[in-house]
């Protein structure tokens, strides 16, 4: 039975896949982002899903190319900010990434 | 606790996403995920943010995936947008055969959706039954 009002996952017929990231978790944060959301199409969860997906793989790329320039194999948060800071794409992320930064607990 | 860990992407998707782009032998930090899932949440809610200025100027109540695909495009995340344009029309076509297909079944039109739903456009919210659970959603 269909769970009310919320989708663990969904799977197209394969077509599209199976999801990398939860439906409900996406829409969660798609209606947080503003007092603007009030109603979300079905299908934006999915799209968000397949977009994330880019976005998490190009920042990931990006950050590895720095590890990699510092000659080593762990990926740490400061690279992730390097690659932020590197990318004109990334400026939204700007005051999340040097947030993190100053409130490191050490 | 639990509230920080549910406004954020779990962890673990996050972290196999990564993986999936990096070599084999490459390490990820715990600290390195965490910023990935706050940068991922971000992106999710700021793109959403312009798409619903979209809809908010143009009389509409509710987001869609063309809102979004135009978002992406807007905010220059260009190559997104051109990938997902096809991913959605893909989708779509999907869902039309599905409803083909399901016209005979006993498939319960979608009453029970929540506030936030809404498909002012034809593709009907799934109608599908609950199906495999392709993420386990991590809930550390």
């Amino acid at each position: 039975m269909r769970q009310a009002g919320s989708y663990s996952g969904i799977l197209i017929s394969g077509k599209t896949g199976p999801h990398l990231l939860p439906l409900a978790r996406i829409k969660k944060i798609m209606k947080k982002s503003g007092d603007g959301v009030k109603m979300i199409s079905g299908e934006s969860p999915i799209v968000f899903s397949k977009a994330c997906e880019m976005f998490i793989k190009e920042l990931t790329q990006r950050s590895w190319m720095v590890t990699m320039q510092g000659k080593r194999r762990t990926l740490n948060k400061e690279d992730v900010a390097s690659a932020v800071m590197a990318t004109d794409l990334f400026d939204f992320l700007l005051n999340l990434v040097s947030e993190m930064d100053t409130s490191k607990s050490s | 606790m639990v509230d920080e860990q549910e406004r954020l992407l779990p962890i673990a998707n996050v972290g196999r996403i990564m993986k999936q782009i990096l070599p084999p032998s490459a390490k990820v930090s715990k600290e390195a995920k965490q910023t990935m899932q706050e940068c991922a949440t971000e992106f999710i809610s700021f793109v959403t943010g312009e798409a619903s200025d979209k809809c908010r100027k143009e009389n509409r109540k509710t987001v869609n995936g063309d809102d979004i695909c135009w978002a992406l495009g807007a905010l220059g995340f260009d190559n997104y947008a051109e990938a997902i344009v096809r991913y959605l029309h893909k989708y779509r076509e999907a869902e039309r055969d599905k409803a083909t297909q399901n016209k005979a079944s006993c498939s319960r039109s979608s009453q029970d959706k929540d506030e936030g739903d809404s498909s002012e456009d034809k593709s009907d919210q799934q109608p599908h039954q609950q199906i495999d659970v392709p993420t386990p959603s991590a809930r550390v």
